[in-house]
């Protein structure tokens, strides 16, 4: 699909997708505030975290929001304890590179891949909480290949 | 409907953590000569204030590496009159501008009544004069406005020397401040000190508030404060994620970001009504919106692409328009205060730097040479931007003037200080 859009023909397409979504767009779409999730939902923070002995951290390429094998192997061994978990907190984290909204946008994205591929595999998503920090808290403070790479993550913790 | 209301104290600056100054790091070779020559005073005034104002006002006009100045012990008369005034003594020191001022007096009340002039010694004309009446204790406010007039008759652009900068500090992995200084770096605040990240800093036109995104919940969350009262509100949480917010024009509206179950698309926010309305429905990021200056059109960076490119949309007919093409990576747009230009962060190579396009062209113009830059901020007047990079593992703002001739650094003493922005001019 990404692909057909990056063609002429396809920008062609897509532009007069939008217009047309867009003209349906203006009739009705205001949205009443709180009528959804809020900062209520976070209580569970509060609570205690369950401790697991797995590596609980899935890791990105730049500007890439794919999981590869490596990582659904590592989601895999995670399931039993996710699905004894009352929440689970994935939490989607960006390097420094690039800028900072856009990359809280993209953690955000990070951290749902993770969602889709738990819930694809049985895990209720009522208890999963997305929380993306973009580049606000890197592991690593350090600018290079090698900070960057361990900065690009989802973590996961169960509650 | 929970609402969140704080009341914050406003801590002084205890000079702890920052502090920002302006160092220059290259000005150009050809700037131009101003001589401030100390100010006369009637007799029966303060003897300091007449050298406090025209120091005052030579810091001002040297802040950006703009202009070069003339040692008062090389000066070879100290006029503060016309009548006084020959240009010879200026034009042999090669001097292209002097200003010269005058205390005439101070009433009961503590009012200082202070006249200046400015003159182009190369022409061999006064090309300004002024009045001013001001406070005794006030002498830094009015010290500003002289700068500002001088300024604006030597560069024909708008004076900004009572503008303010607010800025993110990341003192240590755990404290994060919300700060407004002068953009001198004087008179520092703290607005807001808290354990979780600080984001995304907008003035509001009128300069009364910011708005800026707070994880102090646990996740992004918009916040408006009263630079007043201290007074913070939540906007309250919509979807997963707030961010981005920025003001209207008009100051009525915020375009922000709101992410509903996880798809980011950019919203119009009525402050009044609280309402939010659509912009963009995309399932790609829509992120980082700000206004053109007619309030017409909202630049925005999408990864609809593939990578993140800028677009702009027409906030009534919605129609939409692609920016930037070259690079794969161009983020965070703003507008120059003339609408015709737009500047942002162009990755290319592996190296994040701030770049200018005009609206007309397809060419990108890099501004910067270091790698990690971004949160670029324009000044009001359009010549000179401001923007975040990184040395090691400190974060500290750069800035450079847009006709080339200065560049400089605005470090902080400890920490990171970051996501500079700069505030519009009071009307």
């Amino acid at each position: 699909m990404r692909r057909l859009f990056m063609e002429p023909i396809g920008i062609f397409i897509l532009a007069m997708l939008c217009q047309v979504y867009s003209c349906a767009a203006n009739v009705s779409d205001s949205v009443e505030r709180m009528q959804y999730a809020s900062v209520a939902g976070e209580e569970y923070l509060q609570g205690d975290k369950l401790e697991t002995n797995l590596d609980d951290k899935v890791y990105f390429d730049f500007d890439k929001s794919a999981l590869d094998a490596e990582d659904k192997n590592l989601l895999e061994q995670y399931l039993p304890e996710i699905k004894k978990a009352k929440i689970v907190r994935l939490e989607g984290h960006c390097d420094e590179r690039g800028t900072r909204e856009y990359n809280l946008a993209l953690g955000e994205r990070r951290a749902l891949e993770v969602r889709d591929f738990l819930v694809v595999k049985g895990v209720s998503g009522k208890k999963i909480r997305v929380v993306s920090f973009g580049e606000e808290k890197p592991l690593k403070s350090s600018s290079n290949e090698k900070a960057w790479a361990e900065n690009r993550r989802v973590e996961i913790s169960l509650y | 409907m929970i609402k969140f209301f704080f009341m914050i104290v406003f801590l002084v600056s205890n000079h702890i953590f920052s502090i920002l100054e302006i160092e220059i790091l290259k000005g150009s070779d050809n700037l131009s000569k101003v001589a401030f020559v100390p100010f006369g005073i009637e007799s029966g005034i303060e003897e300091n204030y007449g050298i406090q104002i025209s120091r005052n006002i030579e810091k001002n006009m040297l802040l950006f590496g703009e202009f070069e100045n003339l040692a008062v012990n090389e000066m070879l008369s100290y006029p503060s009159s016309e009548n006084d005034f020959y240009y010879r003594d200026w034009k042999v020191l090669g001097v292209d501008y002097s200003v010269i001022g005058k205390i005439n007096s101070v009433n009961a009340l503590g009012n200082l009544n202070i006249s200046y002039s400015l003159f182009n010694i190369n022409r061999r004309i006064k090309i300004l004069e002024g009045e001013i009446v001001g406070s005794e204790d006030n002498i830094e406010g009015i010290s500003k406005i002289i700068s500002n007039r001088i300024y604006e008759e030597i560069t024909g652009l708008k004076g900004i020397f009572d503008t303010k900068l607010a800025y993110v500090i990341n003192s240590d992995a755990d404290t994060y401040q919300m700060c407004i200084s002068d953009i001198d770096g004087k008179n520092e605040q703290i607005l807001f000190t808290s354990k979780a990240p600080i984001m995304s800093p907008d003035w509001s036109p009128d300069r009364k508030k910011i708005a800026y995104v707070s994880f102090e919940n646990g996740l992004a969350e918009i916040f408006i404060q009263d630079l007043q009262s201290g007074e913070r509100d939540s906007i309250q949480a919509l979807g997963m994620t707030n961010s981005a917010p920025v003001w209207s024009p008009d100051g009525k509206s915020l375009a922000l970001v709101v992410s509903f179950s996880g798809n980011p698309d950019i919203f119009l926010y009525s402050i009044r009504n609280k309402r939010l309305v659509r912009l963009t429905n995309h399932y790609g990021i829509d992120t980082e919106p700000s206004w053109s200056p007619d309030s017409k059109k909202i630049i925005f960076t999408s990864d609809r692409s593939g990578s993140p490119q800028l677009y702009e949309i027409n906030t009534k007919s919605k129609r939409k328009k692609r920016l930037t093409r070259d690079g794969n990576y161009n983020a965070r747009g703003r507008y120059f205060p003339d609408g015709k230009s737009i500047f942002f962060v162009h990755g290319r190579d592996g190296n994040f730097q701030i770049a200018t396009k005009k609206l007309s062209s397809r060419y990108i113009e890099t501004l910067t040479s270091t790698s990690l830059d971004e949160s670029p901020t324009i000044s009001p007047n359009g010549n000179i931007i401001i923007y975040a990079t990184k040395d090691g593992s400190n974060g500290y703002l750069g800035g450079i003037t847009l006709d080339g001739k200065s560049k400089f650094s605005l470090p902080v003493k400890n920490g990171s200080v970051r996501e500079p922005a700069w505030s519009p001019l009071l009307n």
